[in-house]
């Protein structure tokens, strides 16, 4: 699935200026194999990026590898192992979506009456097949999106990058865009997706790597980053009391309207029992608190 | 499971095994698709008719002097048609405004969808460099041209040689000499015409103001370099060199060893190296600037 040592992307101090906008300081970020999220706000440098590890663009200072390949050394090699749906729209809108599905793959150098095959296959997989004689000129949005969702996998490469998959979309076309992405880590195909809206990153990725105004935020697992060691409770009456029985016994409290979310160095569960059975107050909820992307990004942020 | 049931498969996703071609595969894909684009195939039938009756105009002269040239010979047996127009440098000058407007139609169809409705970004993804991308769509156009300029040409070699009256092999024997100089002049009419096609092509965002465009460099060029260089002298004599339409009919004229007073170039006391050199010059200074416009956008 991936080169040798497993890594699907590393960068060391990559950096990107246009002219004397710098749209990447000094990335330093190792991502291994399966889908990566790669989310900032708009203009943080994620659509520069995906360019970089493509060898659209040069980087002006350090450098990138993609599946254990130099993109600077051999972008022709990188290219043939990736596929890439770009932001904006990619299609000629004189042909029809099977015409085009073909000629994409064979633009990766798959022989004629496999990429035949396999544009019918990849047309089917995303929900066009009815529509893969249509002109795309005549496709809606959603379609479109769909159409470029399968020129970019159509060649079966090892990574795919999306950028920005579900824009322009309806909620609707915007859960089956993210199916059919989550659905391309069974197929074998490593997926980089990057978007600004974290919850589709939530939803189909495994590591995210976070950027903000050029620079890396955070990269690791959506596991570790968004797991939580605190817990949170939710009582039935005034928190008061339990609360001044959990800072007695050492636990560190924020106060969330009726939830009171509990780090404690002890086992958290056990201190809210106790500081519950001192106080005489009775809960309606309690779990381990659960951490958005959001509220880590926006955290990392004003770290930074 | 029963057939009246009907039965429904997923058949997945199936990783490609077979071979992959890699570069070489991107490129014959890249000349393919530049040829369906020009001829207009497997697209709508309006992007097929100008191409097509353009073609179909070309071969209108060959067809109608090869076919007088029959005509005469079996009506007047032994008497040999003396067409006036029956040459290949003639052909040539019959052609040319016709090849002038497909290379309008098909320099910017070769270059602005790809770059305006973002089709590029495939490209990028793909085991291709600029320069094959860029060459990929020059060859594109060569045969297409190539078949516009040669086919004609080619016609009016055999017809020729099918009348000649020591038999059809002595006609294509004899007149073999003008296979070579036929096809370098269609080389020159293609980089004469196709050169500043494509580049005015790399920087025009829409097909119908990129088709005038050309049109108007190609021909006023001629006209205005005609005329500035008869009116000046000295360092001014140069500009009849910017005669972008004439150069390539100065180079055929010359490849035949026809002499043909050309007001402007000829005018001005320039042999037709000069012609060759500035056709030469701008295709090179096309495609140098092609490398630059593209690699930032590939």
């Amino acid at each position: 699935m991936t080169a040798a040592g497993g890594n699907l992307i590393s960068t060391s101090q990559l950096g990107h200026a246009y002219g004397d906008i710098v749209a990447l300081h000094h990335l330093d970020f190792v991502v291994p194999a399966g889908r990566i999220g790669l989310v900032g706000a708009n203009g943080a440098g994620k659509s520069t990026l995906i360019k970089v590890l493509l060898g659209i663009l040069d980087p002006t200072e350090g450098a990138a590898e993609v599946l254990g390949i130099g993109v600077a050394d051999d972008p022709i090699a990188v290219r043939s192992k990736v596929g890439y749906m770009p932001e904006e729209t990619c299609l000629p809108l004189s042909q029809t979506a099977a015409d085009f599905t073909v000629y994409a793959a064979e633009l990766a150098g798959i022989p004629t009456k496999a990429a035949r095959q396999r544009a019918s296959d990849v047309l089917t997989l995303v929900g066009l097949h009815e529509e893969r004689f249509r002109y795309l000129a005549e496709f809606s949005t959603g379609m479109k999106q769909r159409a470029m969702l399968a020129q970019a996998i159509v060649h079966d490469p090892e990574l795919v990058f999306l950028d920005e998959p579900t824009a322009g979309l309806d909620p609707e076309g915007r859960e089956e865009m993210l199916n059919l992405i989550g659905r391309l880590g069974e197929f074998g195909i490593n997926v980089l997706v990057s978007s600004h809206v974290l919850t589709d990153i939530e939803s189909t990725c495994d590591w995210v790597v976070m950027l903000d105004g050029g620079r890396v935020l955070r990269s690791g697992p959506l596991t570790g980053i968004t797991g939580s060691d605190t817990v949170d409770v939710e009582l039935l009456d005034d928190h008061t009391a339990v609360l001044a029985a959990l800072r007695k016994r050492g636990a560190e409290v924020e106060v969330r309207g009726a939830v009171l979310r509990v780090k404690s160095a002890d086992d958290a569960f056990d201190l809210i029992r106790d500081a519950l059975a001192e106080a005489g107050a009775g809960m309606k909820k309690l779990s381990k608190s659960e951490t958005s992307l959001e509220d880590i990004f926006l955290a990392a942020g004003e770290a930074e | 499971m029963t057939s009246e049931q009907g039965v429904v498969y997923d058949l997945g996703y199936q990783p490609h095994d077979g071979p992959r071609l890699g570069r070489r595969g991107a490129i014959f894909a890249t000349i393919r698709d530049g040829l369906r684009r020009i001829l207009g195939i497997r697209r709508k039938a309006r992007k097929k008719v100008m191409p097509w009756v353009l073609f179909g105009i070309a071969l209108l002269p060959v067809i109608a002097i090869v076919g007088w040239s029959f005509l005469v010979e079996s009506v007047f047996e032994g008497l040999e048609a003396d067409n006036p127009f029956a040459g290949h440098a003639n052909i040539f000058n019959l052609t040319a405004s016709m090849f002038l407007i497909f290379t309008a139609l098909a320099g910017p169809e070769l270059l602005i969808p790809d770059r305006v409705e973002g089709v590029l970004s495939v490209y990028a993804s793909r085991p291709m460099r600029v320069s094959d991308y860029l060459g990929a769509r020059a060859a594109a156009l060569a045969i297409a041209a190539g078949g516009f300029l040669v086919i004609p040409q080619l016609i009016l070699y055999l017809g020729l040689a099918t009348l000649d009256s020591d038999g059809w092999f002595s006609g294509l024997v004899n007149n073999f000499s003008d296979v070579p100089k036929f096809l370098l002049a269609s080389l020159f009419y293609l980089l004469a015409y196709g050169a500043p096609a494509f580049l005015v092509a790399m920087f025009a965002k829409r097909l119908g103001p990129a088709w005038g465009m050309y049109l108007a460099v190609m021909l006023l060029s001629s006209a205005f370099a005609t005329w500035i260089s008869s009116t000046t002298a000295g360092i001014g004599r140069y500009t009849a060199l910017a005669a972008l339409s004439i150069n390539p009919d100065i180079v055929t004229d010359w490849l035949f060893d026809r002499s043909t007073f050309r007001e402007g170039i000829t005018g001005a006391g320039f042999d037709p190296v000069w012609s060759v050199g500035v056709i030469v010059g701008v295709a090179v200074v096309t495609w140098l600037i092609g490398l630059r416009r593209y690699r930032s956008l590939l």
